[in-house]
């Protein structure tokens, strides 16, 4: 949506004919248009801030529109292209109305005054008896000619130097700016028309996926970009076409296909080295403290010292505000390619696309005048994030692998690794004399800073990563109000986790610390909070802005907590603030100004605090689209509250474990406050910057609001239930609870050590080799045998074991868990040297009747044999014809190595004597037909005790009334089948059916783990013997329940799942509403597919947690057709602990009745660190 | 499990495209690479945001989880398919006429989510609307802006009149 310009270049721009340019002249350099004018009546106006999702775009279009007199349609804005677009800096601050509108209006205004000029020697009048009505001149009588715009600059090339006096309109004849106007980049946003950076494509472009180091988030110390031990290439050798890039400790991977250099990131095997831990962040009241800094004395006006000492009422505390995200909903991206002669483009969505130039620069040793970067727009960031992170790796991927290169960053490597809002501490030591007089305010603030360099030049190890110090802590410093005695101090200090710009950077903090504290010296000198400030502030507009917002909201003066209760447990409060927002190096410029009403209410029972209604004032000067800047207050208001009730990042001595949006859970739809946005009509003053002032009262006055409901001042953000419940117990005295420490449980498995001594003592003698065949081909089989054994293989799901990961089908290999080791799947491949092309059919009925394979050795019974013996002659011979006639395979498994016993093969004869009865299937006459059937396939081909029965110590199944009670499979539960089943509805004739059949059932869940690949087998089957199946297992254990009583019982159970998920306020309800509510809380109503309730899933009511931490750790991607969902892998987003307070809530919430798990971290450990098979 | 691969039929915006792409691979990425749609966006690949919603079958899908291989025979509709620049749904002219984005790069998810929820309940009370976006994601805080443009498209479409200008 980008205007196209009729030129490559601006130096073309400005030498071809029809054109009127308006432009600041640079020495040894092409002019920078402002303001370009063309002979097809379109304008376009150049600006060197960039839109950063605000709709800056469009106030900057209206102010051009304006000047020029035409109509918006014919504008267009260019914003912050290297190429065409003016140096005017980094856009932040809301600078861009207040500061680099300033040129663009001039050159607007020059523009038009130049073509009148030229209209009036044409038409012969006077400039000042002409008028312009969107870009057509003529005389304000009507009488006369006319020309247009266009017209007079057909043919000609003209170019104005910028003038500084030329005059503006007068804003008394303003007709579009101070008129709500759309938006001009929504439309094509609605329709999918607007191109993101993330929406570029380029020929022959390729995607790129990096691995970041461990240690997110941090970028200064030693160990940056020193720790990279090695890469394994191996582990990405299956995959040919993806190109693997290392350079130091950046590792990147390039793919034609976005999902293979996904696969391949996940894939790809790095070692890293061991770093060093960081300070404990879980509060960073220490960390920020610890940190060493520079004390910078901004005011010290009077005797604070002596006037604190005389103050009648003085109170001196600490205010602490955490590291917060950015958070973009978009994770940054960006294209870059290099063209023959060696120039780079970058597709970015920066807002610092100079320093991006200069930093790839250094980092690619390419000149910066050969770097162009194409600015576009991206999701919005609300202060620098890591777009310019994302643009090296792109350059460094695109020059390594030779063509254009698209990067984008995963969720998780935008949350660690965006930089952060800092965490800042401020100390407040005031007072006030016996009249209520502010007399003494001593003020130190504590910024760790935020320089956070391009990332790319820290992990190639172009710049060091040492942590510099800047003097950005200061904004706001000084409080607002007219305190006797004042001392300012900011103690500059280093960054201690990367941090960058966001939002109210530093005025956020301090406006919260100097807000909260006249609140509570209001308090003290027993004057109402707004009349208080209104008396303590000596700037007119500001004590104007404050008396209209209370007007507006209906503010009723008290002096006291009203601590009114609407509900046994819920108190209600509002709460007042204002701020100015000062940016810049300190005392700062001022940018709009803005108060807060604002209503809370607090449940004092769970701590959970929501803030009901905002209203929220502001004075921003002349404002250019009324509903822009409306749009943008709330938008702070939103984002702001979200930031103070919800939002804290967390670290673990690592890096970040905020890494995803349930870990750092942001404001929700249902959760959103009423807004009133008001603002203060000021036509006649300069406009100012309202990108981001709304945000910066917030703090203060929902803190306020809360004490006014509680009579509980809170210090410390964000306000979540825990914290709010902990100063609630506080204040009455009683401490809170002490977290019961778990028990570690004991091993689930019990070793039975004298079943095995007793076993082992029968020895049998060892079984001959059959002699190998010369197969003649699978030609000799009848093409009706092949499909029946097709069927039989899929009912046995052969495949299954007999293929490992995304190699042949069959060709064996796949590692199945055992308590004595690993044993290996057989090639079943008709192979002669390596699977079983030499295996005559009696060969082939003896290894699936008796266990024992051509060779004479016994295999293990972790091949059902056991299960395979009950199959009907005519069954095994179909399914031998079905495997010889499928392609062979030469694949070589790796050799079974089981412990003792297991290990002497011989000793298996002893345990098929004890454990095997080869014996076919004899059918029940007392049965139906059905029945039989579904027994037949139950229990032989589909052979389900093999993973469904308990084994005992010797890997033997439990038969008799053990039959099916559940086994572990590849360290899943395979749950018992039947009465034993922990699911808590009984599983009808029509459940198994479903499941079976489509891999879920709306009454249990859906498939996971091994059994997936079994529904998937089982749809070969034609539906007869599925219903057979269904209604032998389900004849195994009548339930007594009609199918409507089952079903009203799930939906009870249901319903009641869902209301355990309320209150939210612990981490693992938090990640339960962030990660899992969508498909699992069974309240997205209008969602394909479907959802999986919890309460009635196996996986939650089992007796072990493995089922349901597998799950969330591996997700589901590649469900059994039909289900027709899947589910995310979450191992990359939730820490061990992290993913102890989720299961522990489940089981809790969602398993009725249920004992809690014991020892769920023990058993996320052990999985974690399961060696990969 | 044995990858399948082969010829893939999508239904998108009433168009069918035979394609030669892997049933594992994400529609996410299926639409915006192989289709080179710009309406789904990736947010998160985790079903946590809903910038990468489409409808199928009407109803709303997280295309960043969905394997293309189980959606043969379903048809699937994204942003673009809704309306036109020319011709928008009325959805998406409410949106337009209340300006009711911000960055934009969260629009995506929100219209479809209030499709779906118009075409359940035409007449949606705010609480309505507020649970049927329990689940889309918007940093920029668009939320007031958003609840009043599905209002009004609400009263457009149960009223069958355009969109108030
Ligand atoms: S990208 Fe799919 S839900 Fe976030
Ligand atoms: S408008 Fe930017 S995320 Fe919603």
């Amino acid at each position: 949506m980008n205007p196209s310009l009729p030129a490559a270049s601006p130096a073309e721009l400005l030498a071809r004919p029809g054109v009127l340019a308006v432009v600041r002249p640079r020495p040894d350099a092409v002019a920078e248009p402002f303001v370009v004018l063309l002979d097809d009546g379109r304008a376009i106006g150049l600006n060197g801030h960039v839109d950063l999702g605000t709709g800056i775009r469009t106030s900057l279009t209206q102010i051009v529109a304006e000047e020029l007199d035409l109509a918006l349609s014919s504008v267009s804005m260019v914003l912050g292209d290297t190429l065409w677009a003016p140096d005017q800096g980094y856009t932040t601050a809301s600078e861009t109305i207040q500061v680099t509108a300033i040129p663009l209006r001039r050159a607007a205004a020059q523009a038009r005054g130049w073509l009148v000029g030229k209209a009036a020697s044409l038409l012969g009048v006077s400039a000042e008896e002409l008028e312009v009505l969107d870009g057509t001149i003529s005389p304000r009588t009507g009488d006369g000619g006319s020309c247009t715009y266009a017209e007079l600059i057909a043919g000609e090339t003209i170019v104005l130097d910028l003038d500084d006096s030329f005059p503006l309109k007068d804003p008394a004849a303003y007709s579009i700016v101070g008129k709500s106007t759309r938006r001009v980049d929504i439309p094509g946003k609605v329709t999918g028309q607007w191109t993101f950076v993330h929406d570029v494509r380029l020929d022959g472009m390729l995607h790129g996926r990096v691995i970041r180091p461990p240690y997110g988030g941090r970028d200064s110390g030693a160990f940056i970009g020193r720790s990279l031990l090695r890469v394994d290439e191996s582990s990405i050798a299956h995959m040919p076409d993806v190109k693997l890039v290392v350079i130091h400790d950046f590792v990147g991977v390039v793919a034609a296909r976005e999902e293979d250099a996904e696969a391949a990131a996940r894939a790809l095997s790095v070692v890293w080295a061991d770093f060093t831990p960081l300070p404990d962040l879980a509060s960073p009241v220490e960390a920020v403290r610890a940190n060493p800094s520079t004390p910078r004395i901004l005011k010290d006006t009077g005797g604070v010292d002596e006037a604190l000492a005389s103050a009648a009422f003085r109170r001196s505390h600490t205010y602490v505000w955490p590291w917060h995200m950015h958070g973009s909903i978009g994770p940054c991206c960006s294209v870059a390619a290099f063209d023959a002669a060696g120039s780079l483009t970058v597709w970015s969505g920066t807002q610092t696309q100079h320093m991006l130039r200069n930093d790839l620069a250094i980092l690619l040793d390419v000149a910066p005048d050969n770097i162009e970067i194409v600015r576009l727009e991206t999701a919005g960031s609300y202060g620098r994030s890591g777009m310019d992170d994302v643009g090296a790796d792109a350059a460094l991927l695109a020059r390594a692998v030779g063509a254009p290169v698209r990067v984008q960053l995963s969720r998780d490597q935008e949350h660690a690794w965006e930089p952060k809002g800092a965490a800042q501490l401020m100390d407040v030591d005031g007072g006030i004399d016996a009249d209520g007089n502010l007399v003494a305010y001593d003020f130190a603030t504590r910024y760790p800073s935020n320089m956070a360099p391009m990332l790319a030049l820290l992990l190639t190890r172009k710049v060091d990563p040492v942590a510099g110090s800047g003097p950005i802590g200061d904004r706001n410093a000084e409080p607002p109000y007219d305190y006797e005695n004042m001392r300012v101090v900011c103690h500059d200090q280093a960054p201690v986790v990367r941090a960058a710009f966001l939002r109210g950077v530093s005025a956020m903090p301090n406006a919260f610390a100097h807000e909260s504290f006249i609140d509570e010296m209001a308090e003290a000198a027993g004057v109402d909070p707004v009349e208080y400030r209104a008396r303590n502030i000596s700037d007119p507009r500001a004590r104007d802005l404050i008396r209209q917002t209370a007007e507006r909201a209906g503010w009723v003066p008290k002096i006291a907590p009203g601590k009114e209760m609407i509900a046994p447990d819920v108190a209600r409060g509002r709460g007042f603030a204002y701020s100015t927002y000062l940016h810049g190096p300190f005392p700062g410029k001022a940018a709009a100004a803005a108060a807060w009403v604002v209503d809370v209410e607090v449940n004092k029972t769970s701590g959970e605090v929501a803030v009901t209604k905002v209203v929220v004032a502001q004075d921003s000067g002349m404002v250019i689209n009324p509903a822009g800047v409306r749009h943008q207050i709330e938008g702070n208001v939103f984002q702001s509250v979200s930031r103070v009730l919800m939002e804290q990042v967390a670290f673990n001595e690592v890096a970040v474990t905020s890494r995803d949006w349930s870990t750092y859970p942001i404001l929700k739809f249902p959760e959103a406050p009423v807004v009133e946005a008001h603002l203060v009509p000021r036509p006649n003053d300069p406009p100012l910057g309202a990108g981001e002032s709304a945000s910066v009262p917030s703090a203060a006055a929902i803190v306020n609001a809360v004490y006014d409901a509680t009579g509980v001042r809170f210090r410390e953000l964000p306000l979540t239930p825990e914290r709010v419940r902990t100063g609630l117990l506080e204040q009455n005295g009683s401490a809170p609870p002490f977290a019961r420490k778990m028990k570690a449980g004991a091993p689930w498995l019990a070793a039975a050590g004298g079943l095995i001594a007793a076993a082992f003592t029968m020895l049998s003698p060892i079984k001959p080799a059959i002699a190998p065949i010369a197969f003649e081909g699978a030609g000799v089989f009848t093409s009706e045998t092949i499909e029946r054994g097709r069927l039989v293989a899929a009912a046995g799901n052969c495949v299954g074991c007999h293929t490992d990961g995304a190699s042949a089908p069959n060709a064996g290999g796949h590692a199945l868990r055992t308590p004595f080791g690993n044993v290996y799947s057989t090639n079943i491949t008709p192979d002669v040297e390596t699977g079983i092309g030499a295996w005559s059919y009696p060969a082939f009925e003896r290894a699936m009747r008796q266990g024992i394979s051509r060779d004479g050795r016994h295999l293990y019974p972790a091949f059902p044999y056991t299960a395979f013996a009950r199959m009907t002659d005519g069954d095994l011979q179909a399914l031998y014809a079905y495997l010889m006639s499928q392609p062979a395979v030469k694949s070589k498994v790796p050799e079974t190595r089981l412990a003792f016993p297991m290990n002497v093969r011989p000793l298996m004869a002893g345990w098929n004597a004890m454990f095997h009865k080869a014996e076919v299937f004899t059918p029940d006459p007392a049965r139906s037909e059905r029945w039989n059937r579904g027994a037949y396939l139950v229990e032989g081909a589909g052979h389900c005790a093999a993973c469904h029965s308990p084994r005992n110590a010797l890997g033997a199944e439990a038969t008799g009334a053990r039959h099916l009670t559940g086994g572990i499979v590849d360290g899943w539960d395979a749950p018992a089948l039947g009465a034993y089943s922990p699911s808590p509805i009984p599983w009808t004739e029509e459940a198994y059916y479903q499941y079976l059949r489509t891999g879920a059932s709306a009454q249990h869940g859906a498939t996971a783990g091994p059994m997936l690949a079994v529904v998937d087998e089982l749809s070969a089957l034609p539906d007869g013997d599925i219903r057979a199946m269904a209604h032998y297992l389900a004849s195994r254990s009548p339930s007594g329940l009609s199918e409507a009583a089952t079903t009203r019982r799930a939906d009870a159970l249901t319903m009641l799942g869902r209301a355990q998920l309320v209150p939210i306020d612990n981490v693992g309800a938090r990640i339960f509403d962030g990660a899992c509510a969508v498909c699992h809380a069974n309240d997205n109503l209008d969602m394909f597919g479907g959802q999986v309730s919890l309460p009635l899933s196996s996986t939650v009511h089992s007796e072990r947690p493995d089922n349901l931490i597998r799950t969330i750790l591996n997700g589901v991607h590649d469900p059994a057709k039909g289900t027709r969902g899947a589910m995310p892998s979450f191992a990359r987003q939730f820490s061990d602990e992290q993913l102890a307070e989720l299961v522990t809530f489940v089981r809790k919430t969602q398993a009725a009745g249920k004992p809690a798990w014991r020892d769920v971290p023990g058993a996320i450990r052990r999985i974690r660190t399961e060696r990969p098979r | 499990m044995t990858p399948r691969t082969g010829p893939l039929r999508l239904t998108v915006n009433g168009a069918t495209h035979q394609l030669a792409v892997c049933s594992g691979a994400l529609l996410l990425h299926v639409l915006r690479n192989d289709l080179q749609l710009n309406g789904p966006k990736y947010g998160c690949g985790l079903a946590q945001c809903g910038a990468c919603t489409v409808l199928i079958d009407g109803k709303t899908a997280r295309s960043c989880i969905l394997p293309v291989g189980g959606l043969e025979g379903c048809e699937i509709v994204t942003l673009e398919g809704l309306g036109t620049l020319e011709q928008p749904h009325p959805v998406q002219a409410a949106f337009i006429a209340e300006s009711a984005t911000q960055c934009g790069y969260c629009v995506n998810g929100i219209i479809l989510a209030a499709t779906a929820l118009l075409r359940r309940i035409p007449d949606p009370s705010d609480n309505d609307i507020r649970q049927a976006l329990k689940y889309n994601l918007c940093r920029c805080g668009s939320h007031n802006e958003v609840l009043i443009a599905i209002r009004a498209a609400a009263r457009a479409m149960t009223s069958h009149m355009p969109v108030v200008e």
